[in-house]
């Protein structure tokens, strides 16, 4: 009995396979590769966009300038800020193909847009030095998001366990570039590191004096404990934003898909 | 109730057949179909190079004082032809869609004609996905550098003319005219009596609370709320814009369901009945 039902199940499974297979040999007449080419190629631009405004309006100043990446605050808002697109995205790129993809894709796209702006904009414009305004990645991180839906297989568990990574992955990725930033450096009579004498140096004429500083008092010990705190904290928010984005992704991507409002 | 249409076998512009070793055009060519997507993408693009370097050339030698002759000539000039043009492009597409809308709604519809549209659909979409590109991330980019590193004293700065009165009503104008495009010529999925479609009300929504926003924006300044920092609460509102524009994705949905189902009327009046007209089932 019990091999005629694993007989049974694995023929069912065959054919569900074989099913599957002719589906994707499938030969039709008008959907060809070009509507995969100008879907993927077009949505780099609206993904990109509503991942760098993003990003730009809850996170923009503790990306935009090496002496924002502080400990205390850049660990947590940019986590939050960052990884709000890509769960929207892993979302959309998971129901319509069960691609663990969506993540990674947003990463790129926001990389590409966050150095376009960074360099023509910042840099050849403003004449800022690219490395005082150098962009984070969060490509890596992304990676290991995707990674985690794919053996999850849960948004759930993606978002409780991700968001923590996120989090961390994101600080880890981006403090390799700029840890020679946080070196310490004698300047006008005081301790600061590299990063406090670029933006010193660097006029920005809308920041105020008070804000010219970024950490403050208790905080300035060269990444101290506040460091691992913040991670901490920024996981948790993460954790909220990833839902942010499991809600665009449900209810402004897929659910309006031959939704109609009322007759005009 | 499922809308039917009567549609020709064999359309008249596409010849499909494999056999035959000249091709004919086909819906999905690259020139037929996607050649919108090309020439929109062009001139977007173009319109883009121009205002980008003529910011390269005039903002720090003209566009710092507001109150200067050269800030007039150069880019109070530019604030107005740019809404003039704008104006100007939005009144004969409009106009033509609308015109040749209605001379053609309610005509039977070929299926491969009705894939060509489709693509063409896709074209003006993937249009305004550069669009919101270059205004959701391009020039926020420019602004935050520029506005951080000068002190404003007008609503209508070096980088505020291209993006906020360019890119954002440029987005509406497309997100709006590609509703309008669907609403004649895919009536399938976009006909009146099916409603407003939450896709574009989504898309079109984003768009136009974009430029409310700016208003917002433009008063706040006002009050001398200079940009301490660029994530200030009252930006915040922009991002609402990005994620509603999530509406594309449910155009982007809908329209590759509906090719299915084109590509499935096909495949069974193929098999039933060639050469005999047919109708397609939604």
């Amino acid at each position: 009995m019990a091999a005629g039902t694993t007989t049974i199940a694995e023929a069912a499974e065959r054919q569900r396979r074989l099913e599957l297979k002719e589906l994707l040999q499938k030969q039709y007449k008008w959907i060809d590769w070009k509507w995969d080419l100008v879907f993927w190629v077009t949505a780099i631009f609206v993904v990109a966009g509503a991942a760098d405004i993003t990003k730009q309006l809850f996170a923009g100043d503790w990306d935009f300038w090496t002496d924002w990446k502080d400990p205390q605050w850049w660990p947590v808002i940019t986590a939050f800020a960052t990884i709000i697109i890509p769960s929207a995205l892993q979302y959309i790129q998971w129901a319509a193909w069960r691609f663990p993809t969506g993540a990674t894709y947003t990463s790129v796209c926001f990389f590409l847009a966050a150095w376009i702006g960074r360099y023509f904009q910042w840099h050849v414009a403003e004449s800022y030095p690219m490395n005082f305004v150098w962009p984070i990645s969060t490509v890596c991180a992304a990676i290991i998001l995707d990674w985690l839906l794919m053996q999850t297989r849960s948004f759930i568990l993606t978002s409780l366990i991700g968001g923590p990574i996120w989090a961390l992955l994101v600080w880890a990725f981006n403090y390799i570039p700029l840890a020679p930033f946080l070196q310490p450096a004698h300047f006008m009579n005081h301790v600061l590191t590299v990063a406090d004498v670029q933006g010193i140096v660097y006029i920005r004429s809308q920041t105020p004096e008070y804000l010219r500083l970024i950490e403050r008092g208790a905080l300035r010990s060269f990444l101290g404990e506040t460091q691992y705190v913040s991670l901490a904290f920024g996981g948790t928010v993460a954790i909220a934003g990833y839902w942010i984005g499991q809600f665009i992704g449900r209810y402004l991507a897929v659910w309006p898909i031959r939704r109609y409002l009322k007759t005009l | 109730m499922a809308q039917s249409q009567l549609v020709q076998q064999r359309p008249k512009d596409y010849d499909h057949s494999s056999t035959t070793t000249g091709r004919s055009p086909q819906p999905t060519d690259w020139l037929v179909g996607w050649k919108p997507l090309f020439w929109g993408c062009a001139l977007i693009m173009a319109a883009n190079l121009f205002l980008w370097f003529w910011n390269y050339a005039f903002a720090f030698s003209a566009g710092l004082n507001s109150a200067s002759a050269e800030f007039t000539r150069y880019y109070r000039t530019l604030f107005w032809g740019e809404l003039i043009v704008l104006g100007v492009f939005t009144g004969i597409w409009y106009g033509w869609l609308i015109r040749t809308g209605r001379e053609i709604a309610g005509q039977p519809c070929e299926r491969a004609e009705e894939v060509r549209r489709i693509a063409i659909l896709w074209s003006i979409i993937g249009a305004t996905s550069l669009s919101i590109y270059i205004e959701a991330s391009f020039w926020p980019n420019w602004d935050g550098a520029w506005h951080q590193t000068m002190v404003r004293d007008t609503a209508l700065t070096p980088t505020h003319i291209p993006m906020f009165y360019f890119f954002f009503p440029l987005s509406v104008v497309l997100a709006l005219g590609a509703y309008l495009y669907g609403r004649f010529r895919i009536p399938a999925l976009y006909s009146r009596d099916k409603g407003f479609p939450w896709s574009f009300f989504l898309l079109i929504t984003a768009a136009v609370l974009e430029c409310m926003e700016v208003a917002f924006n433009e008063w706040g300044h006002s009050l001398w709320i200079s940009e301490e920092f660029f994530a200030v609460p009252f930006h915040w509102p922009f991002v609402a814009y990005g994620w509603l524009a999530s509406g594309m994705f449910a155009v982007w949905g809908e329209t590759i369901l509906r090719l299915f189902e084109i590509e499935k009327a096909e495949e069974v009046a193929n098999t039933e009945a060639p050469f005999r007209p047919h109708a397609v089932a939604d």
